[in-house]
Parts: structure tokens; sequence; C-alpha cells
């Protein structure tokens, strides 16, 4: 019997497809900060809309398994997650594609290319204009701390320029919470040392304003309810990230300080 | 003008500031970011408005998360799937990354050769990681609770 004949064959393969295509969407959906929930309610419309079943995914912190079925036929695939991030438009974008799939009507191909395309073109932000945004928004942050006004420029400038370098530093790929000390080094001791030389009445908080930019804080409200949910695993998973990305910013701060001789 | 009316108008105006830079971080799309923008204010007025009346820093971040979390759903109109996320943008001010990093400083300087205070310095560190906990805790709850009371079909 050729390949082209047999119909058990066929029908894995078309499973395959079918899971590979759920697989694509939910890496995507992790890599921008989706909580699993929306992860396995998007999975289970493309898997639904491509004709297959569900019969269950499972979501680490690292890969993804998912296993898809159609009559007695039934497969299961895994897939690698990359780095977490935060993308808020490309999660809604994701979100509208996976309800124009459960619609019916498309091929696993089509919604493999999709996929691709709308990772490669959802809008984005220049390097420069976050950069930018997270220095205001570091300088703000510190308002609300209680910097005073002689610091506000400095953690501004802090803020700018620790988010441009970690957006590079990203890009070449360094280690996630290696890129975490760096930053926090260099924009507690930029901030730091800015804010002495303004004469500012409060350089550590100054400090601790500068790295504001490193706190995940979505990862940290998405570990709860990833836990309230139902996924305690990879709730704990996400906590112990913040934790640990926390303890190497803190590394770079207290470098800075004993630096400056602040504390 | 009133001083504890300043407060509260400069604590919403830079809140809404932050959680515009912090959306422009998460690539929240312009037209969404001015509802961060408003969340964050909302979230920070209630949290300004918790404190001066005496509240702890918890039960004032739980009231604000709730508060955020309340309002986007009447703008779901207009926001759709994306209220969850302006709500969540307008919380990140109140996330008390601060307070974390104060208690792993506190932590070190306990671990040094000769610590000075040391009964001071780990009481005050406990206290700087159980707020940051109780808060994220009190955040997390405020945006979780009316999203499961008040379910909706969006995906």
């Amino acid at each position: 019997m050729t390949e082209a004949s047999d119909p058990v064959l066929l029908k894995h393969r078309e499973l395959e497809r079918i899971a590979m295509a759920a697989l694509h969407a939910a890496r995507l959906f992790l890599e921008c900060g989706a909580r699993v929930k929306v992860v396995h309610e998007g999975t289970e419309l493309i898997v639904r809309g491509l004709g297959a079943e569900c019969v269950g995914l499972r979501t680490g912190h690292a890969s993804n398994e998912i296993t898809v079925s159609h009559g007695v036929n039934t497969i299961t695939r895994m897939m690698s997650v990359g780095p977490h991030g935060v993308n808020h438009r490309l999660d809604h974008a994701l979100r509208a594609f996976c309800v124009r799939i459960s619609r019916g009507g498309m091929s696993a191909d089509a919604v493999e290319a999709e996929l691709g395309r709308l990772a490669r073109e959802t809008p984005r932000y220049s390097p420069a204009t976050v950069a930018v945004a997270v220095g205001i928004a570091c300088a703000a942050f510190g308002r609300l701390l209680g910097i005073d006004w002689a610091a506000f420029g400095p953690v501004l400038l802090a803020g700018c320029v620790g988010q441009y370098v970690r957006h590079h530093l990203r890009v070449r790929g360094l280690n996630y919470y290696v890129i975490g000390a760096v930053i926090a080094f260099l924009a507690s001791g930029l901030g730091g040392f800015g804010s002495q030389l303004l004469g500012s009445k409060t350089v550590p908080l100054a400090m601790m304003a500068s790295i504001l930019l490193l706190v995940p804080g979505v990862p940290a409200t998405n570990a709860q309810t990833d836990i309230m949910d139902g996924y305690p695993a990879m709730g704990s998973a996400r906590a112990v990230t913040v934790l640990m990305v926390m303890i190497f910013a803190t590394v770079g701060v207290w470098i800075a300080e004993v630096l400056l001789g602040v504390g | 003008m009133d001083a504890g009316l300043l407060h509260l108008l400069h604590q919403a105006l830079f809140g809404a500031i932050a959680a515009a830079g912090f959306g422009v971080l998460f690539n929240i799309g312009p037209k969404t970011l001015v509802w961060a923008m408003a969340a964050g204010a909302l979230a920070l007025g209630v949290r300004t408005l918790g404190l001066q009346a005496g509240w702890s820093l918890e039960a004032a971040s739980f009231a604000a998360a709730i508060a955020a979390s309340c309002a986007v759903r009447f703008v779901r109109i207009w926001l759709g799937a994306a209220s969850n996320a302006v709500a969540l943008a307008g919380c990140i001010p109140m996330v008390p990354g601060a307070f974390m990093s104060q208690a792993i400083l506190g932590l070190f300087a306990v671990t040094a050769p000769h610590p000075e205070n040391e009964v001071a310095t780990i009481v005050l560190a406990m206290e700087y990681m159980l707020r940051v906990i109780f808060t994220l805790g009190a955040i997390g709850a405020g945006l979780a609770i009316p999203t499961h009371l008040l379910r909706n079909k969006d995906f």
C-alpha cells in the first residue's frame, strides 16, 4: 500500500499539521505573555476550527505538548517555547486569528503561514521610542515612590539608557538574568550618580526607581492568575522567574551602591 | 488647594504616566494606551485615597485593583478583549518592585561578615518581603475576582 492510499497514515499527517499549528500558536501566546488559560482556549479554537478534537494540552514554561484526535486517530506532539516577554498587540492579533480559525474553512498550512506573518508583521514601537517611554515611566514611578525633583531627570535618563541597552543585549541573546544584573548596575549607577550630582536628598530611592523597568510585573500577576485558573506548575515557574530576576537585579543595585557609597 | 487633594492628583497623574510608559514597553497600541493611562490614574487615585483613609498598603492596593478591573468592564464595548490587559497595565505602577529589592538588600546585609543591628535589619527585610508578597497577592486577587465574577464570552 502506498502512503497516499493509506487513510490512517494520511489522517495522522493531517493531525500532525493541526497539532503543530496549534503548538505554534501556543508558543507565540506564551512568548507574548498570555495566561495559560488564554493559551488553552486559543489552541482549542484552532484545533476545533481545523476539524480535529483537542484531547489535552500541557503548558510548561519551556515547552508545550498537545494531543489531538479525530475519530480513532490520535497524535501527540511537543514544541519548545522561547523567551517569555510581553507583547499585547501580538497577543490580541493572535486571539482574533484564533476566533477566525474557529469559524472553519482554513487549512493547517494557511494557519501556520498566517501565524508566521502575524509574528513578523504585528506593529511594534521602535527601540528608541520604548526606551524614552520606559525612562519616563521609571521617573513617574520614582515620583510615586517619593523621589525628589532633583532625582527625576537622572532617573528618566537612567531608565532610557537601561532599556536601550537591555534591548540590544536581548538581541545578542545574552542570558535573561545576567541582563537583569547588568542593567540594574548600569541604570541604578547612572540614576544614583546623577542624583548625587544634582544634590538630591533621595539618592537610594532614585537608584531603586531606575531599575523598575526590570520588575516583571506582568509575570508576577500572571503567576497568581495561573495558579487561580488551575495551573500551579506554570504559576510557580513564573513566580520563581520573578524572584530570580529580582535577585539578579538587586545584585546589580548592590554593586552600584557600594561603588557610589550609598546605602 | 488642599494638600491631600494635591497629593491625590499628583499620584493619579504619575500613575497614569507610569502606566502609559510601561504600556509602550508591553506594546499596547496607541489607542489602548489612553485607556491604560486612565486605568493607572484610577488605580493610583483609589490607592492614595485608601492610604489617606488609614488603610494598609495591601488593602488600598486591593481596592485599587478591584476598581480598575471593574471600571474596564464598563468600557468593554470599546476595549473588547483588551480590557483585562488595560486593567493590568493600570495596576503595574502599584507593583512593589522597590520593596522587593530593599528586602533582598536587607537579607544581603544580614549575611555580611559582621552585620550591624542584624535583628533590626532582618525584621525590616522580612517586613518588606511580606509587604511584597501581600501587595502582589492583593493586586492579583483584585484584578482576578471581577474577571471571574463578571465573565464574558470575548476571547
